[in-house]
């Protein structure tokens, strides 16, 4: 319960400083794996936005977003991940891809990496600063 | 704007942008549904005015357990805004005098006033957002756009550069629309129309429906202090 309070003292007494700088975005990457020790290829980036969302389909998603919103919810995980490292950051991360990409049986493991986007100068630079080890996917949810 | 009516606007507007939230939780993991169904029917017995002031604590206490559930607030400053107006609102109806229930009522209101000031503070100060550069890199590489198609924007650097200004003059100059109702309306629809932007092109429908649901509390706050 004290942790809760604590959690919840930053939104009583807020900040407010949103956007204040634009630092290192994360991307979400993960791979199916036939076992534990194969390598990790290929890197496939989770819930890629469409090329193009209308503008209807912009004001659908003022009701009804919720796909979006956990998307959202991982981009946090990934920036605690870097920041104070937790299991339940790596837990939501593992469960939310596996709910998400479907069954294989050939390929019962997962893994899953963190891919950072920054600007240096002009350039756009992806950095992997996270890899996660392998976990069975049937032990994940 | 009476007190009476602007707390019962708050708490109805608020429960509706809640069961919104919750409803799409109940898409989510097992683990979830039960906490955000929970939530949304004791957000109808507030809309209905039922037993009142135990399904706003109810809210409050079920709102610690969601924090507890995802080590934070699951979707940033929308969610501490929501967990802002709830507290307000629920510790406003235990308070032992109406001048209590006022200065409670009363700081959810100068906090919607300090989001809009400080968010516009802290980009001003940062040549970045000066020069549209921070905005182009929201565009260009944050992970915000809803789509590809958006990113473009980034390459439009004119368009940028006025967007910054204009995002952060508002801010900036938001507290100043206190001094009269009309100018407050009028900045409310500036600020709602902000924030719809915002749930288009970055898909942040959460922030547009909870600061709707607080500009009761600056409505009365404005007609209680000019």
């Amino acid at each position: 319960m004290l942790r809760a309070v604590s959690l919840l003292l930053p939104a009583l007494i807020p900040s407010w400083r949103f956007f204040d700088a634009i630092g290192p975005s994360p991307r979400v990457e993960y791979a199916l794996l036939p076992a534990a020790d194969a390598a990790p290829r290929p890197w496939r980036e989770f819930r890629p936005r469409p090329a193009h969302l209308s503008l209807a389909a912009m004001l659908g998603r003022l009701v009804w977003n919720p796909r979006w919103n956990e998307t959202l919810f991982l981009v946090s995980c990934a920036e605690r991940l870097m920041d104070q490292p937790t299991a339940h950051s790596e837990d939501e991360i593992f469960r939310r891809i596996d709910a998400d990409v479907g069954g294989a049986a050939s390929q019962p493991w997962l893994c899953f990496r963190l891919v950072f986007l920054s600007r240096e100068g002009d350039a756009i630079t992806r950095d992997v600063l996270f890899q996660s080890e392998p976990r069975r996917r049937a032990d994940v949810a | 704007m009476s007190f009476e009516t602007a707390v019962r606007l708050t708490e109805v507007l608020l429960s509706l942008a809640l069961i919104q939230q919750s409803l799409e939780h109940l898409r989510g993991q097992p683990a979830e549904r039960a906490l955000f169904l929970a939530r949304a029917a004791l957000c109808l017995l507030v809309i209905l005015g039922v037993a009142s002031p135990w399904p706003l604590v109810g809210l409050a206490m079920l709102s610690l357990l969601i924090l507890q559930r995802f080590h934070g607030p699951y979707n940033g400053g929308s969610d501490r805004m929501g967990l802002l107006a709830l507290w307000c609102l629920t510790l406003s109806q235990l308070m032992p005098s109406q001048a209590w229930r006022e200065v409670v009522f009363g700081y959810l209101g100068l906090q919607l006033v300090l989001s809009y000031l400080i968010a516009g503070g802290v980009k001003i100060v940062n040549p970045d957002w000066r020069s549209g550069r921070a905005l182009r890199d929201v565009f260009q590489f944050s992970a915000y756009p809803v789509s590809e198609h958006l990113r473009r924007w980034a390459d439009r650097p004119r368009a940028m550069l006025a967007m910054s200004w204009a995002v952060m003059l508002f801010e900036l100059a938001f507290p100043l629309t206190l001094l009269s109702q009309p100018v407050l309306v009028v900045g409310l629809v500036v600020a709602a129309t902000f924030h719809l932007a915002n749930a288009c092109l970055f898909g942040l429908n959460r922030f547009f429906w909870t600061w709707l649901a607080v500009y009761p509390a600056i409505l009365w706050l404005q007609d209680r202090l000019f």
